[in-house]
């Protein structure tokens, strides 16, 4: 630890020296606005800012230590196990020599070209082109064919590379070190290195900031002489869009929560029902609204939502806003020229994605005389400044707005967006389930280690989201046929009674109350409804299902009218066909009675599924509740019955094993630090050695 | 019980022979009949496929056990003794045509599966049988040149529901050689079709002509002689329903192609409609597709990077081992990408717009291009560095005019720069256009696709040089880029104007492994908002005119026959119920909400309707869990129905 601190203190020397030089030599110096200080990130060492470091507060330098030395334990410890893995004792594999190598030209270039406002790809570009290198020449194993203690030593010494490979490119990563606006206007400054994705950090500040670790929180960007704004997606790497920045950018990295980060998979009604009257979006079901998920990103494709509308375009140059219909398709923004239809043929190509991130704009109002503040603009990531290339568009209302960026991310990110959401809805029940399980320990309360109650069934519906329960798909699917009551269930599956006299003529509301018996019966008079020939066709009869004649539905006669209303049938002839219930097949209905004589049909293959079927005729079938339940026993997929209870909190909490303990170093960067450090002293060493 | 005489068409005895007499009693059952029958045609053979069928009720007696009083056949019954399975010829998707046995006498729904079965198809449940379109009979002379038929009548499958696959084969195909070519047709895709058969295709030009088609589906309850179809008939097999259960090219290979090759048709003839980019990007597909089908036999790879970094460490222990010194020269290895320098000729459209192409020396480092006056000079600072990376990189090419350009859409802070490089041959200009490519998505030159993609871009330059008027068949390397687009775009570009635009897709596409490819091809169509809607005409009930309904696998559609607008959407998971009146053929669906639709239908039976959305609602029933097991009794609750015959 001494050790480590007296490191800390010497490099901040070191980077004094640093700087100097750097002044001295190359730097047009830097006008100290003392904004663009503090907002500073700084692109990997060689850049940094000392005075800036100096500049941060007490903790930052703790916080930042903190990663450094958990960098450094982690890579002795890591370097440790590894030696102890080797036989040879004659392998010295000290960390530095790789790291050094890594080093040798990795301050150069960041040093040689610090002028260049493209600074950034170019200075780290080389580092990054090693990995693939090697590959161009296709090997040839020499003389392998021996003994098995040269295999073995042949295979070390496999490792050994291996492991040095991993070095070096471990030493050659590119680090920033980025301060961090907080929701409550501090700062946090934390060490990022180019592999570690926004997921990453989060985690990282998570840690850090003890905040509740929900789905909304997010890291963005905001560009102040653009006014824009834009949340990174989780599966970003952080280093590549802050690479994209000036010098003298005043752009801020801010950590804060972003409700409409994950919004389309809490409600996706709201983006793929849009067109929908407001009630049916309002009223839509949890299970419902899992459905929606499910089917728009589960399938082999990513279903983008079908916008369409008129927007304001900022026309090029100009400071014009000019109205034009355009639609949304997976493949980019299209619009439809004057006097042309919407058909796909005549539509013209505005953007495609490859290319572009969206960005919210901030009072353009304002700025560019835009009809309202609901503006977005599409550009390219490097683009920092007034361009012909940026495209400005600007939408009635919020609501609009948010339809429209959200469908640019889904067509744009596609699946990563879904697991994305997936990995952060796990990470936040796995801490909601620690702070529940800390506070309850801590309160001595009952509950030990499994969540309250509450977060019980929120975690089930959770889990219901993630891997739906299939039985409860085809049911909600197609009848949306709530799981039933416990309590009915055993009062009407038990009563398989004879077909019973009291059957006959259920005016509709009676009908759903009978339905038990009416189940049963329909189970035994399958070749009911098989003569529709003789239906009378009375179309408002279909719809209105007015009570059938008592008769009827007994003695199984060829003349059942379509109207006619007994339950029975429906469970058997209409009530799984009649659409309410697919997965209820009377899979144990018992063979159909003797063939109605006279009557022709059942068709050979011959079961006795088959001809219940055949008349799906007017019947109505009962409410999908009471069939389903019915009907509910044999069929393969019951709905799991805390289903429907559970999906209304979903975001906040899932139970997922124990939670692990809290880390304190951020993954990433651990294994990079001890190289990092070295690093630095060389390319200090070397500095000095120059003048 | 009085004996009487039942007369029995048999097959065997010739078309000519009159009708067998046998002499029963109405208790007698089906299987004693045949045993009657058979005895007395003195044929020995193999009865054992062979069933009873009554023309005049239209109907098979498949049950041995029951009399012929149960059946209520009379004396006056005309009975005939055949077997159940026939040879027919089926239209694939991919445009070929298989002669096979298949089933007369099961639901098509039960034969569509033995078919698929034999085709090694999983989930049958999702295909069906198509009549195929009316032939207009004045050409009949002409197409004399039947198309060509695999026969695979011999093929019977290995009756274990396991499929032992030798080679990624079912082994009922490592029969013989010609059944392995068959089975090589059938999962791989087939070269891209000459542009005059495309263009010779019928296209659908409205809602009413895609509502057609539909109308001919058969229906999966009743079976194929029920329906209708005769011994050699010719029906189409294809994808009726739009949802693909558990799609895994480790298992699908012919049903992957297939679906494909559906896919394919359906762009190019129209009947999914795509704007022009999207049609450009299939049409890089299909081309990258059709290359890489012919080059890749067979397509399991095992994972590339693991290739990748087994590779590179070999190829280091050789370096070391020759060297001794280790980690200085490993360095040297790894960093040190190959060169790219020459000379070009840039141009910057914004800046001296009247100045043209002006000559430098260029060179390629890692993902930027730095150009100095002259050779001599390249030792010294660049006149100005570019860094690719993340930059549009997009061709100006023609091969006649001998024009290489490369255009360059390279992002910076202040905005877009567009830079021209200008190549002296084509050599140079694919090489330089590789390395561009590359640098755009963050690669160097010693990245492991460089070669690849210079050979790609050669290829597809050599597409221009091919006449486009020239009726060829696709070759090994040139290919006509009018075979890959529907013939809208025949019109509206020439050859060489659609190259470089499909090119410029291609650079998207041109690293995918042949299944990623195809899975993308689908995955693009699938993300058309038209894709998967089938379309019938309906009236609803109170209203005057003809409007279309579009059936999917989540939602009704109702949409104005004239406009094509959509009107109206019903999700399947707000239905309630649906009743079907087979008299007047009218459908009445209830939603949730006390919603009710009624109507009848116009260009299809009600039937179609009626089983396309129960199969839809029947699709949406599986689950990843139950792999396998088919629910048959479930299809035919929620697709049967009753026919009022």
């Amino acid at each position: 630890m001494d050790d480590i601190d007296a490191m800390f203190s010497d490099l901040l020397g070191e980077m004094d020296l640093l700087t100097q030089s750097l002044g001295v030599e190359t730097l047009p110096p830097e006008p100290p606005s003392s904004s663009s200080r503090e907002m500073n990130f700084s692109m990997g060492f060689a850049d940094m800012n000392v005075e800036s470091l100096n500049e941060l507060e007490e903790n930052d330098l703790d916080a930042l230590m903190a990663d450094l030395m958990a960098d450094l334990n982690d890579t002795e410890e890591k370097l440790a196990a590894e030696l102890g893995g080797k036989k040879e004792a004659e392998a010295p594999h000290p960390d530095l020599p790789p790291a050094s190598h890594g080093l040798s030209f990795y301050p150069v270039p960041s040093l040689s070209t610090p002028t260049s406002p493209e600074r950034g790809p170019n200075t780290f570009s080389a580092p990054l082109a090693d990995s693939p290198a090697p590959i161009h020449s296709p090997p040839t194993l020499p003389q392998h064919a021996k003994p098995s203690k040269e295999e073995i030593e042949a295979q070390m010494k496999a490792d050994k590379i291996k492991l040095a490979l991993e070095k070096l490119k471990e030493a050659k990563v590119k680090k920033l070190v980025v301060k961090v606006v907080m929701h409550d206007g501090s700062s946090k400054t934390l060490m990022v290195d180019e592999r570690q994705t926004v997921r990453d950090v989060l985690d990282n500040l998570f840690e850090k900031t003890h905040c509740d670790c929900n789905v909304d929180w997010s890291l963005s960007e905001t560009n102040p002489e653009l006014q824009l704004e834009r949340g990174f997606e989780d599966h970003e790497n952080l280093v590549d869009p802050l690479s994209a920045w000036t010098r003298d950018s005043e752009n801020k990295v801010i950590f804060q929560e972003r409700p409409d980060k994950y919004e389309v998979f809490k409600n996706p009604q709201n983006f793929y029902l849009w067109k929908k009257d407001k009630k049916t979006i309002k009223d839509m079901k949890d299970r419902d609204k899992e459905l929606l998920v499910e089917e728009n990103f589960c399938g082999t494709s990513i279903i983008v939502p079908d916008l369409e509308g008129v927007l304001y375009l900022r026309e090029d140059g100009k400071k014009s806003w000019k109205q034009r219909l355009f639609l949304l398709r997976a493949s980019g923004i299209y619009y439809v020229p004057k006097g042309k239809s919407k058909t796909s043929r005549d539509l013209v190509c505005f953007v495609q994605f490859d290319n572009v991130n969206v960005y919210y704009g901030k009072e353009f109002k304002n700025k560019y005389k835009a009809p309202t503040d609901f503006c977005f603009v599409l550009k390219h990531p490097q683009i920092q400044k007034e361009s012909q290339y940026i495209k400005y568009l600007c939408c009635d209302d919020a609501w609009t707005m948010n339809l429209w960026v959200t469908g640019i991310r889904i067509a744009k990110y596609g699946k990563s967006l879904y697991e994305n959401y997936k990995t952060s809805m796990k990470k936040a029940a796995v801490t909601t389930a620690w702070t529940n399980r800390t506070a309850a320990t801590a309160a001595t309360t009952s509950i030990p280690s499994t969540p309250s109650p509450t977060t019980k069934a929120k975690a089930s519906g959770q889990a219901n989201g993630h891997a739906p329960q299939p039985p409860a798909e085809p049911v909600a699917k197609v009848g949306n046929a709530p799981p039933p009551p416990p309590p009915l269930l055993p009062t009407q599956i038990l009563p398989p009674p004879p077909p019973d006299p009291v059957l006959p003529p259920p005016p509709p509301p009676l009908a759903t109350k009978r339905s038990p018996p009416a189940t049963s019966v329909s189970r035994q008079l399958p070749s009911l409804p098989t003569l529709p020939t003789s239906f009378p066709p009375s179309p408002t009869s279909m719809a209105n299902l007015p009570p059938p004649p008592p008769s009827l539905s007994q003695d199984d006669s060829s003349e059942s009218p379509p109207d006619f209303l007994p339950p029975p049938p429906p469970t058997l002839g209409f009530g799984p066909g009649a659409g309410s219930l697919p997965p209820p097949p009377p899979v144990s209905l018992p063979p159909p009675p003797p063939p109605d004589p006279g009557f022709p049909l059942p068709p050979p293959p011959p079961d006795p599924a088959f001809c219940p079927v055949t008349n799906r005729g007017s019947l109505p079938a009962p409410p999908p509740r009471q069939s389903y339940i019915g009907a509910g026993a044999p069929p393969p997929p019951p709905p799991p019955p805390p289903a429907s209870a559970g999906l209304q909190s979903t975001p906040s909490v899932r139970r997922t094993g124990p939670p692990p303990p809290k880390r304190t170093t951020p993954p990433l960067a651990a294994p990079g630090g001890g190289d990092f450090m070295s690093e630095l002293a060389k390319a200090m060493a070397k500095k000095r050695g120059n003048q | 019980m009085a004996a009487w005489d039942l007369s029995v068409t048999v097959e065997e005895l010739g078309p000519e022979a009159p009708p067998l007499k046998v002499s029963v009693t109405s208790d007698l059952h089906i299987g004693g009949v045949i045993l009657k029958i058979v005895e007395k045609t003195q044929i020995k053979k193999d009865w054992s496929d062979h069933a009873l069928w009554w023309e005049q009720k239209q109907q098979w007696l498949l049950r041995p056990s029951w009399t012929l009083e149960k059946y209520e056949i009379h004396a006056d019954a005309r009975l005939s003794l055949t077997p159940q399975h026939k040879p027919l010829r089926l239209g694939l998707p991919n445009g070929t045509t298989l002669r096979l046995q298949a089933c007369f006498s099961r639901p098509v729904f039960q034969t569509v599966i033995g078919v698929c079965h034999l085709l090694n198809l999983r989930h049958p449940e999702e295909l069906s049988l198509l009549r195929p379109m009316e032939v207009k009979k004045k050409k009949k002379d002409k197409e004399a040149e039947e198309e060509v038929v695999y026969d695979l009548t011999g093929l019977r499958t290995s009756s274990g529901p396991a499929h032992t696959l030798s080679n990624g084969m079912p082994m009922h195909f490592a029969d013989s050689l010609q059944t392995e070519a068959v089975y090589k047709m059938l999962s791989v895709s087939l070269p891209a079709p000459a542009p005059e058969t495309i263009t010779k295709m019928p296209r659908p030009t409205s809602l009413m002509d895609k509502a057609q088609v539909h109308s001919r589906w058969l229906d999966s309850s009743r079976s194929l002689l029920q329906q209708g179809v005769q011994e050699h008939d010719r029906l189409l097999l294809r994808f009726k329903y739009y949802c693909f259960h558990d799609l895994d090219p480790k298992y699908d290979a012919v049903r992957l192609t297939q679906l494909y090759e559906q896919a394919r048709w359906a762009i190019l003839l129209e009947d999914v409609d795509c704007t022009e980019e999207e049609m450009m990007l299939f049409a890089a597909l299909q081309y990258h597709i059709g290359k890489v089908s012919l080059s890749e036999p067979q397509p399991m790879t095992s994972c590339p990077a693991m290739d990748d970094l087994d590779s590179a460490l070999q190829c280091l222990e050789v370096k070391m081992e020759a060297e001794e010194s280790i980690t200085a020269d490993m360095l040297e290895t790894m960093t040190v990408a190959p060169e790219l320098q020459d000379y070009l000729k840039i141009f910057r459209p914004k800046r001296l717009t009247l100045k043209g192409y002006k000559q430098f020396w260029f060179a390629f480092n890692n993902t930027s291009i730095s150009y100095y006056k002259s050779k001599e000079e390249s030792l010294k600072e660049p006149i100005q560095q570019m860094n690719l990376k993340g930059c549009e990189v997009a061709p100006d090419v023609s091969v006649a005019g001998q024009k290489f350009c490369i255009r360059l859409l390279i992002p910076g802070a202040e905005g877009m720069n567009e830079v021209y490089l200008r190549c002296e041959n084509e050599l140079q200009y694919s090489r330089w256009m590789a390395a561009c490519r590359l640098a755009s998505k963050g690669k160097t030159l010693a990245d492991s696709s460089f070669s690849s993609e210079v050979q790609n871009i050669q290829s597809f330059l050599a597409m221009q040089r091919t006449n486009p008027g020239a009726n060829t068949a696709q070759t090994d390397d040139s290919i006509n880029t009018y075979s890959l687009v529907s013939p809208r775009y025949h019109k509206k570009y020439k050859a060489k104007q659609l190259t470089p635009r499909i090119l410029e897709a291609y650079q998207n596409v041109a690293q995918l492994p042949l299944t990623d490819a195809l899975l993308r091809f689908l995955q693009i169509w699938q993300g058309l908002p038209d894709f998967g809607v089938s379309y019938f005409v309906v009236r609803f009930k109170g209203c005057r005119k003809d409007e279309v309904l579009g059936v999917t696998n989540n939602r009704l559609i109702r949409i104005d026959l004239s406009i094509g607008d959509v009107v109206k959407t019903w999700r399947y998971n707000t239905m309630r119920q649906w009743n079907v009146n087979w008299d007047i053929q009218q459908m009445a669906i209830e939603f949730n909400g006390n919603v009710n639709i009624a109507f009848s239908c116009v260009t299809a039976t009600c039937k179609i309707v009626h089983e396309y959305i129960g199969g839809y609602i029947f699709m949406a029933t599986r689950t990843k869990e139950q792999a396998e097991v088919l629910n048959q009794e479930l299809f035919f609750k929620l697709t049967g129905g009753h026919e009022a015959i």
